[in-house]
């Protein structure tokens, strides 16, 4: 059997899963991130502050959360793609690696789906189009998705050889939420202080998609092949780790 | 034809490793259904997972010929928020099957009526089992592995499966494990016995059953 049939049954069955058998289950994967923005969105309102030249508040806060949540929530599935699926590996046919690629490609799909929907929205009731260049914030979310599939295999690698390092993957994930550019551009930070935020890579997906948003963000401090370094060296680590732990997954 | 060659696995425990196969070495022709006897925690069931490729030996390797099914009498494999009918979807796509023949052929089987179109956390364990056994069923295997499974269900059902398997028998082999002695005498030509010494095959089940009994008195 091909790899690319058990992929495709695979993300049949992990949309299914995900989303339950009704078409209404697509709506909540919009709900959620929009609830996020929304959120922000009244926050930032009640704190008087505004979104920098050029952008709206809306698309301000929505072209950080997109991207930063391809990340994080590929690296959340990515890294249960073995505890939450370990029935499936009973199908000698059905690889981690297969759960992985469908669990990736679900994500990416998702929030691409979610992102045109939220700012086509925006599009329309501004009544104003204003897209400078598409292909960047397709390289951003390419590279979001990308950096979240090498850290989810990371974890998930780590996660087979002990229970604390599984244990420890919440804490840890959690700094990404304040320092990758949700709130801030890395343009509106004091030198010193983006000096250091620009050593996360996820900030710079999030500067490459708000480049090709936003006509007149030219200040963009993005230089995608860094997080393109980084989603390598994660990728090879993770792979290497899934060598590692193959024979020591435990079905029982 | 399904050959172990030097066959080992173990698996870590706080106390140290435990060996549950050390150097299994043997050859299962195809055309004949082999009954496996051994003591629980010999490692039969261990042994079943590596031949069906659910879990990698330590060291060794497996040859086999043929499509080799997944342990049957195992419904693990179904998703409970999932209905029947997309569980049995999934499978007999990465089965590479007809997906209309398999939900026909497992819904007939299975007789589990509106059942089958709602979630699997719905069933109770008996409906699990008809559809997991049906869909089996349904998957033309060359090797069936069946893990105790008439263990489950009601008369009916055993007898249903018992049918089903004698009509295989013309064409598919089958491995199965079991501690009932009259269901491995009534399904099975030779058989084997497993214990920590080793893997020993035998011409007639008779045999395995004997020695397997000799091995408890001991």
């Amino acid at each position: 059997m091909g790899q690319y049939e058990v992929v495709h049954a695979l993300t049949i069955r992990e949309t299914r899963t995900r989303f339950g058998a009704h078409q209404l289950g697509y709506l909540w994967a919009l709900v959620e991130p929009a609830l996020m923005i929304l959120t922000f969105y009244v926050l930032f309102a009640f704190a008087g502050r505004s979104a920098p030249t050029g952008m709206t508040l809306f698309s301000f806060i929505a072209t950080g959360i997109c991207p930063f949540l391809i990340f994080s929530s590929t690296v959340t599935f990515v890294s249960n793609a073995i505890n939450g699926n370990k029935a499936l590996l009973y199908y000698p046919q059905v690889n981690p690696i297969d759960v992985v690629i469908a669990r990736v490609f679900l994500e990416f799909a998702t929030y691409v789906g979610v992102f045109l929907v939220l700012l086509g929205l925006e599009t329309l009731v501004l009544r104003k189009a204003s897209v400078s260049d598409p292909l960047l914030i397709v390289y951003g979310f390419g590279l979001a998705s990308l950096l979240g599939a090498g850290l989810g295999l990371v974890f998930l690698g780590l996660g087979q050889l002990s229970n604390a390092m599984e244990r420890a993957r919440g804490p840890l994930m959690r700094p990404f939420f304040w320092v990758s550019g949700i709130f801030f551009t890395a343009d509106g930070m004091p030198p010193q202080a983006r000096e250091l935020v620009l050593w996360n890579p996820v900030l710079h997906t999030v500067e490459l998609c708000r480049a090709g948003w936003f006509e007149r963000y030219n200040d963009t401090h993005a230089t995608p092949s860094y997080a393109l370094i980084w989603a390598v060296c994660l990728l090879l680590v993770g792979l290497l780790l899934e060598r590692v732990v193959r024979r020591k997954i435990d079905l029982t | 034809m399904i050959e172990l060659r030097h066959i080992t696995k173990s698996y870590s425990t706080p106390f140290g490793p435990n060996v549950v196969l050390d150097d299994i070495t043997v050859l299962i022709p195809t055309g004949q259904s082999l009954g496996i006897l051994g003591q629980n925690g010999a490692g039969k069931s261990t042994l079943m997972r590596i031949i069906g490729g659910a879990e990698m030996p330590d060291s060794g390797t497996i040859v086999r010929e043929g499509k080799v099914s997944w342990p049957i009498g195992f419904a693990g494999g179904f998703n409970g928020s999932l209905t029947g009918e997309d569980n049995c979807k999934f499978v007999a796509r990465i089965y590479g099957q007809d997906v209309d023949r398999v939900i026909d052929e497992t819904r007939e089987f299975a007789e589990v009526g509106k059942y089958f179109y709602m979630p699997v956390r719905t069933y109770s364990s008996g409906m699990k089992a008809r559809v997991a056994f049906g869909l089996s069923m349904a998957i033309d295997f060359d090797v069936y592995l069946v893990d105790e499974v008439t263990a489950v269900g009601d008369k009916r059902f055993r007898e249903k499966c018992a049918a089903v398997f004698n009509e295989r028998q013309a064409y598919s082999s089958m491995i199965m494990i079991s501690h009932s002695m009259p269901t491995l005498r009534a399904q099975c030509t030779r058989g084997a016995v497993l214990t920590k010494s080793g893997f020993s095959v035998f011409d007639t089940i008779d045999e395995a059953i004997s020695v397997y009994e000799e091995g408890l008195k001991r």
